[in-house]
């Protein structure tokens, strides 16, 4: 199975995608919307929309401070600008809107949202507290799904794997939502959360599959031996393993098995997702774009990393066994 | 058993295997046109019910101020506060508000009560605003003299002049005029401590003339206030408890009047008057018999959505998911060929049936849902391609189709199960912690799963196990429309031409 005999090739390139990821993130940052810094968002949307510096200069003739005007084009295709400011009183929001909508040739205040910060801090902190719970839920039920699985590694690995190609996953993702906000300025708000939450969903599904054909082929091809032990005066039975393939062999079956399935239900996701980013209007455009990232990183760790992962594992555990018993 | 048993044994089989088929379809399309007639006709019981981003509407959150109020009752208020503003929301004719109590969850530290109130159609929030700032907060509080002591040493005060004014054999309290300073002052400088009593023991209020109660020459207009049969017992016991001393009747903070208690109340009414003119009074007492606030309340955030873009919102998320449907189902037929169409009927049901859900449940559709559910139509086909690929392997070793099948459904169902478990512990997850609009997707989420479960363990085996009976062997057309793969010409040619994608072909 190509997967596990180029691992060492597989597993770097991952090793170089989370690096990569992880130094875009940690340059160019996330661009918080106000879902979570709080704060206002007004779209006004024009006919002919006036220049920005003319909307820059009048706001802040009008008194407004530490605001942002970008370009954008509301839902129906208006020319618009997102105005963000801080989080505006009732009067302050009147006031706002009956200056922009004045500037351009039929101005009209599309969307008005007001966040206040205490409630985007409860957001960071729940998105927070959720992803915690959804991972350690995770860790729990493959370690107890797969106990019994036995030699050679024991069924932690494979929840503390997941997790790693479930980290994967998720920051290609945000690393492409980084870029986007670096360069077009757009901001991370609940709608990224969502997509974050959908493609652990769907990464963790899809790595439990491989992860099944793996248990399923290692009891296919196990010997059982019983051995009789007389403890404290009672005879016990103790059954152990032995594999009668290596296991990389075993985990390469599994691998090449469920291939097909792994490609094929990627393929109708990342259709669906096509059509939404494609037809489904400004809204979701950067749901899809974010989910589709996710799901193509997903697609490639669920074969290219997961397997491979647990036999570069089990083969340096034993490696490191067999180094002490020689010592 | 001889031959001819056997025979009739096989055809009444295969009959009950098509008429499962028929039973099953015949239910779907049953949903379907129960969905179809509730989305389109247009006074149906269960239509679709569209969020604020997709409706065009305004989304306001209230805190409330929950820091005089017993922990234990906080829940309780909560619930009434929502019923007040609902009345209140009701009566300006938005169709179909929401109006819902939302607590921060445990795991933040700042335990507040927050009330969320959203109106489709309305996208002028001032008015909104305004609208529900008119549901008055009814307060009765005792006046504290120690407290006003302390207060008159902090400051020169005005003080309290009480004129003894009208009584009644009803049990009206009677009315004291306050010093003019005294009332324009803040709420919090003034003497008076909580007793509980608020706009939440209100049932009706009643605009009056003052003489005709008493027979005083004056006709100035009061409100008489009727409490609930709660109410009254706590507003006997304070006047009861406190003979002499004053009771203020404040009114959205303000102290409006602040009778002295000359005996125990027993008939649950009490008066409020403060020098209102006839128009105050009567609108006063309009705001107050559609309930007072029982705790005080300021506005947080506010939310408004065009409502023309919102329906181009949907149309689009509409097509986009008619496309992508379009796309699967293409996908489906191609590689699987017999199976496929089967599972692309499991997909349509799937679709029937969620629809149906989230009339029923119901669940609100935002933009967020939508797109939500058009990915699941991507993912809801992954249990059939694990079945159908088992069923491959199975089918290409010489079973017949319909054993391929069985053994197929028996062979993924521990890979399903264990993926399913854990998506649907995520999705309980998020809808435990998450936000109300994160509560939506989980519960999209997590409804997407179960019912994408069972149309392809329900749905799909039925129909499969239906389907005439062929061997890999027979190599007729049949047989071939089992097989999978893009080409269906030469075995061997079809194993190259999609190697690239299926490397498990032996």
């Amino acid at each position: 199975m190509f997967a596990i005999t180029y691992r060492k090739i597989f597993l770097g390139i991952a090793a170089a995608v989370v690096l990569v990821s992880i130094l875009i993130i940690s340059v160019l940052g996330l661009n918080l919307g106000i879902d979570f810094t709080g704060g206002s968002l007004t779209e006004v949307a024009y006919q002919d929309s006036p220049d920005k510096e003319q909307v820059e200069v009048q706001l802040t003739e009008a008194g407004f401070t530490g605001f942002s005007v970008r370009a954008s084009v509301d839902d129906v295709g208006r020319d618009a600008y997102l105005i963000r400011t801080k989080d505006l009183t009732e009067l302050e929001r009147e006031n706002l809107s009956e200056i922009v909508v004045k500037l351009g040739n039929e101005g009209e205040v599309t969307r008005f949202t007001s966040i206040g910060p205490v409630i985007g801090e409860e957001l960071k902190d729940k998105a927070g507290w959720a992803v915690f719970g959804v991972v350690s839920i995770i860790v729990l039920y493959v370690a107890f799904a797969f106990s019994g699985i036995g030699t050679p590694v024991s069924s932690w690995t494979y929840g503390g794997i997941t997790i790693m190609v479930l980290i994967h996953d998720v920051l290609v993702p945000t690393a492409l939502m980084s870029v986007l906000g670096f360069a077009f300025g757009l901001e991370v708000d609940v709608l990224f959360v969502m997509a974050i939450l959908a493609v652990l969903g769907y990464s963790v599904n899809d790595t439990i599959v491989v992860f099944d054909r793996v248990r399923e082929n290692l009891q296919a091809n196990r010997q059982e031996h019983k051995i009789e032990i007389s403890e404290a005066g009672m005879m016990k039975e103790e059954v152990t393993y032995t594999l009668t393939k290596p296991y990389e062999e075993i985990v390469g079956t599994a691998v090449q098995e469920t291939l097909a399935r792994s490609i094929n239900t990627s393929i109708t996701t990342m259709v669906t997702l096509l059509a939404l980013y494609l037809i489904g209007g400004s809204v979701t455009s950067t749901f899809a774009l974010v989910l589709f990232a996710g799901v193509l990183a997903g697609t490639y760790s669920s074969i290219c990393i997961a397997s491979p992962l647990v036999v570069t594992y089990s083969a340096w555990r034993n490696k490191k066994t067999e180094l002490k018993s020689k010592e | 058993m001889d031959k001819e048993d056997q025979q009739t044994s096989e055809q009444s089989q295969s009959f009950l295997r098509w008429f499962r088929v028929v039973v099953v379809i015949g239910l779907i399309i049953w949903v379907g046109s129960t969905v179809y007639q509730n989305a389109t006709a247009a006074d149906a019981e269960k239509p679709f019910k569209l969020g604020l981003d997709l409706a065009g509407g305004s989304h306001l959150v209230y805190v409330a101020d929950t820091t005089n109020v017993e922990p234990s009752e906080v829940s309780e208020l909560m619930n009434v506060l929502r019923d007040v503003i609902e009345r209140r929301v009701n009566i300006f004719g938005v169709s179909e508000p929401i109006v819902q109590v939302e607590s921060s969850s445990f795991v933040s530290d700042s335990k507040t009560e927050r009330l969320v109130v959203e109106l489709p159609g309305v996208t002028d929030v001032s008015e909104a605003v305004d609208e529900i700032g008119r549901t008055p907060l009814l307060e009765f509080k005792l006046y504290d003299p120690e407290l006003a002591q302390q207060l008159e040493a902090l400051s020169s005060l005005g003080s309290l002049d009480s004129d003894q004014g009208t009584s009644s054999a009803a049990g009206i309290v009677s009315n004291v005029s306050l010093n003019g300073e005294l009332v324009e002052d803040t709420e919090n400088e003034l003497p008076f401590t909580d007793t509980g009593l608020t706009g939440r023991y209100l049932e009706t209020a009643q605009l009056e003339f003052a003489g005709a109660n008493s027979g005083q020459l004056s006709n100035e207009p009061i409100i008489t206030v009727r409490f609930t049969p709660e109410g009254s017992d706590l507003f006997a016991e304070i006047t009861r408890n406190n003979v002499g001393r004053q009771l203020g009747i404040f009114l959205d903070g303000d102290l409006i009047s602040a009778p002295a208690i000359r005996e125990a109340i027993n008939g649950g009414t009490a008066v409020i008057s403060g020098g209102f003119d006839l128009i105050e009074a009567r609108e006063l007492a309009q705001n107050l018999s559609f309930g007072a606030l029982p705790l005080p309340i300021e506005l947080q955030s506010t939310q408004t959505i065009g409502a023309s873009l919102g329906a181009e919102v949907l149309e689009l998320g509409v097509r986009a998911g008619v496309v992508g449907l379009t796309l699967v189902l293409i996908f489906m037929l191609l590689w699987y060929r017999l199976p496929g169409l089967v599972a692309g009927v499991a997909l349509l049901s799937y679709i029937t049936i969620m629809l149906a859900l989230f009339q029923f449940v119901p669940v609100t559709l935002t933009a967020a849902g939508l797109a939500g559910f058009i990915i699941s139509l991507g993912m809801a086909v992954d249990a059939n391609v694990l079945v159908f690929e088992r069923m491959k392997e199975e089918y290409r070793n010489g079973l017949t189709s319909r054993e391929a099948a069985t053994v197929g459904f028996k062979r993924a169902w521990s890979a399903i199960r264990d993926g399913n478990i854990t998506s649907l512990l995520s999705a309980i997850i998020l809808f435990w912690f998450g936000t109300s609009m994160v509560k939506g997707f989980a519960l999209v989420f997590g409804m997407g799963i179960l019912v994408s479960m069972f149309s392809a363990l329900v749905i799909t085996r039925t129909m499969l196990i239906a389907l005439p009976e062929v061997k890999k062997s027979d190599g007729s057309l049949l047989s071939k429309l089992f097989c999978n793969g893009f080409n269906f010409k030469n075995k061997e040619v079809a194993k190259k031409s999609s190697s690239h994608l299926d490397n498990s072909t032996e």
